[in-house]
């Protein structure tokens, strides 16, 4: 009887690890049907079988969340349009040393380009290194590397720029230039979120002196329900409240459905980066004003399309213009591209996105 | 009166009230109904998983899955309902339904906690990874918003008896319900012995197997009905959403003074420790606290709390050693 009980927990187990396994591989995913074939040979013959055997590896930072699922739909698509294998990979959680061992893998399997958003850019460093070593170009899309590491860099939007345009998108949707704000963000350590918040405040500063920040950031914990809470509180404590400024995707969420609650959706306007399908019944009864983000699969299209350059040897010039994207801008340094101006989701527009 | 004092759950509310005081004189909207109001509503999910996990730390046991689990029910809720009509009938049916896919799910805790003698933290950490991961896997880490939820759900979300949410009365009806197991019925007492002294409960008959299997079963039936709550609260599935809630609900049943170590342990305490956190919580932006400093105040009046409250039951075990040495 024990024996038994024994093999049928060993059994569960195992189960259990296998579940586990597919969730791990199920980020992974190629392109084109004869993709792996080509992609698994050496890396020698591809090269010389040219363009058409290009392997581009795109490592977000964690798959399984709608943003990089958007992203892998936009670098897919690249790769059938520009005929090269796609493997799009990362680690389940955003895990730095998760996302090291998927780079790992990639340079055994001796990619051609390896694209990346590291989680933590000090720990991807010596891996890139590696890769570099080897021959493979090595590239940072969504969040940068270290500068001197990477071939190229690709950027969604300019840091300050995305800043100013939300705090200007706030004082739009306000119809005032005067009053109190406050700003939420994901949480107080995010170093992307931290650089538009002082851009923003920087923009309101300079060109909107009658603007009153009520507090400091407020961190929310990147969740829906936290922003939701501590925008109740906030509205209770600071009655004259005009606008909230929310950072980071979840945030603009809980803040819009605070909004909505109470009642107040013409009095406080709500700015902040989000994706247009998550918002969109806060976007319908005007609770959350303007979203504003960037399309994430236009990203990963870019990202392969500028691998591909890159394997070509070339590289991308100052407005350019890049099928499928739009027209692009490379900064001084000559290696760090941005994609374009931020996009607004606004009530009118919302409905013809898909991510 | 001197029982009601002597009870350790005391020195939890006189903080509660210290805050209370403060907090009214730096703000005048901390005292009003429609706060208290928010504050209640807004802690149901994490009061809800604090009275279930107060029954497992009583047995000197811990479940580090409530969270997963409960979003796991309410990933589950999201897809039933893409096929649930819109009517009353479908509210009543998920009361059904997701508590029972919770029960199945504290069951496999229990089972492999109380048959297989596996520690408890080992089981749920395991149990916390495999629900995690075939979560992040079915669902692809897709927020669900409120435009797929039929109208019926939405009017459950919002209904208010007599001016009060319907969330309070859910929690309510868990607090009464599980007050009347742990204090009024045969496997509530064999709870509190076995938490007590395993030894001595296993000797006069208490089936000591079957006992860990109900409080985590039971643990698995709340996280169900927690997953309602927190899908009414929010009305959106983020399946992201829930992450690390399990130290803020453990936090709260040891701030309400269950022993970690076993035997220790009420209803009411645990809903004072949520209601400390909560109200820390809240007061926070409205005493305008900066951002920075919350922290720094909320782990201070965290470490304040339970030393008090050690250091109270260290006086009053002082006090029996004592009348042991006179006798």
């Amino acid at each position: 009887m024990k024996k038994l009980t024994m093999i049928l927990f060993a059994a569960l187990l195992l189960v259990g690890i296998l579940a586990g396994c597919v969730a791990e591989n199920s980020g992974s995913s190629d392109s084109g049907g004869d993709a792996e074939a080509g992609g698994e040979s050496e890396g020698e013959s591809v090269q010389a079988g040219g363009e058409d055997g290009l392997d581009i590896a795109v490592v977000p930072k964690l798959v399984g969340i709608p943003y990089f699922n958007a992203s892998e739909s936009g670098a897919i698509e690249a790769g059938e349009d520009l005929e090269v294998n796609v493997n799009y990979t990362g680690p389940t959680q955003a895990d730095a040393s998760a996302q090291v061992k998927v780079i790992e893998d990639l340079i055994s399997k001796n990619v051609d380009v390896i694209a990346v958003a590291p989680n933590d850019p000090a720990s991807v460093e010596p891996v890139l290194k590696k890769a570099k070593e080897q021959g493979i170009h090595v590239m940072d899309w969504d969040t940068p590397a270290d500068k001197e590491l990477v071939d190229l860099s690709v950027k969604q939007v300019d840091d300050e720029e995305f800043g100013r345009h939300m705090a200007k998108k706030l004082v739009e949707a306000m119809g005032t230039e005067e009053g109190e704000i406050a700003i939420l963000t994901g949480g107080l350590s995010a170093a992307n979120l931290n650089l538009w918040i002082e851009a923003a405040q920087k923009e309101f500063d300079e060109n909107y002196p009658g603007i009153e920040i009520v507090s400091e950031k407020i961190p929310t914990e990147e969740k829906q329900q936290v922003a939701y809470q501590k925008t109740l509180d906030l509205l209770k404590s600071y009655p004259d409240l005009k606008g909230v400024l929310a950072v980071s995707t979840p945030a603009p969420l809980g803040a819009a459905q605070a909004v909505q609650e109470e009642g107040l959706q013409d009095e406080v306007s709500v700015v902040g980066s989000a994706l247009p399908t998550d918002s969109a019944p806060f976007l319908e009864d005007g609770s959350l004003d303007t979203a504003v983000l960037w399309d994430p699969g236009k990203l990963g299209y870019l990202t392969v399309a500028l691998g591909k350059m890159l394997a070509e040897g070339e590289m991308p010039e100052d407005g350019q213009e890049i099928e499928g994207v739009g027209e692009i801008t490379v900064k001084e340094d000559g290696k760090t591209v941005i994609m374009g101006p931020p996009a607004d989701f606004t009530k009118e527009n919302a409905a013809d996105f898909d991510f | 009166m001197k029982a009601l004092l002597k009870q350790k759950e005391i020195s939890i509310l006189a903080i509660i009230l210290l805050i209370g005081a403060v907090l009214s004189f730096v703000s005048p909207v901390f005292l009003t109904i429609g706060n208290f109001l928010d504050i209640i509503e807004g802690n149901v999910v994490i009061g809800i998983l604090a009275i279930g996990m107060t029954l497992i730390i009583i047995t000197s046991d811990i479940d580090v899955s409530v969270a997963a689990l409960t979003t796991a029910v309410a990933v589950s809720i999201g897809y039933l309902f893409t096929f649930l009509p819109d009517s009353w009938i479908s509210v009543l049916l998920l009361f059904l339904i997701a508590p029972v896919i919770g029960l199945v799910m504290g069951l496999i805790n229990g089972l492999l906690v109380s048959i297989i003698e596996i520690p408890a933290i080992v089981v749920t950490l395991g149990t916390l990874n495999i629900i995690a991961g075939l979560v992040l896997y079915i669902t692809n880490g897709n927020y669900v918003n409120s435009t797929n939820f039929p109208q019926s759900f939405m009017a459950f979300a919002n209904y208010e008896l007599l001016g009060l949410p319907i969330l309070i009365y859910l929690l309510a009806v868990v607090a009464i319900g599980t007050w009347f197991i742990l204090k009024h019925t045969l496997i509530g007492r064999s709870v509190l012995a076995i938490g007590g002294n395993t030894q001595s409960s296993v000797r006069v008959g208490i089936d000591y197997k079957k006992v860990k299997l109900f409080v985590f079963a039971y643990m698995g039936f709340l996280a169900g009905i927690a997953a309602i709550a927190q899908t009414a609260y929010t009305k959106a599935v983020d399946p992201n959403g829930m992450l690390g809630l399990e130290l803020t609900v453990i936090a709260a049943v040891v701030l309400g003074g269950a022993n970690i170590h076993g035997g220790r342990g009420s209803i009411h305490g645990t809903l004072l420790g949520v209601l400390l956190l909560a109200i820390m919580q809240n007061g926070m932006i409205l005493a305008r606290i900066d951002t920075y400093w919350q922290n720094v105040v909320t782990g201070a009046i965290i470490v304040i709390a339970v030393s008090y409250d050690h250091l109270s039951y260290k006086r009053s075990q002082d006090k029996l050693a004592k009348i042991e040495v006179e006798a």
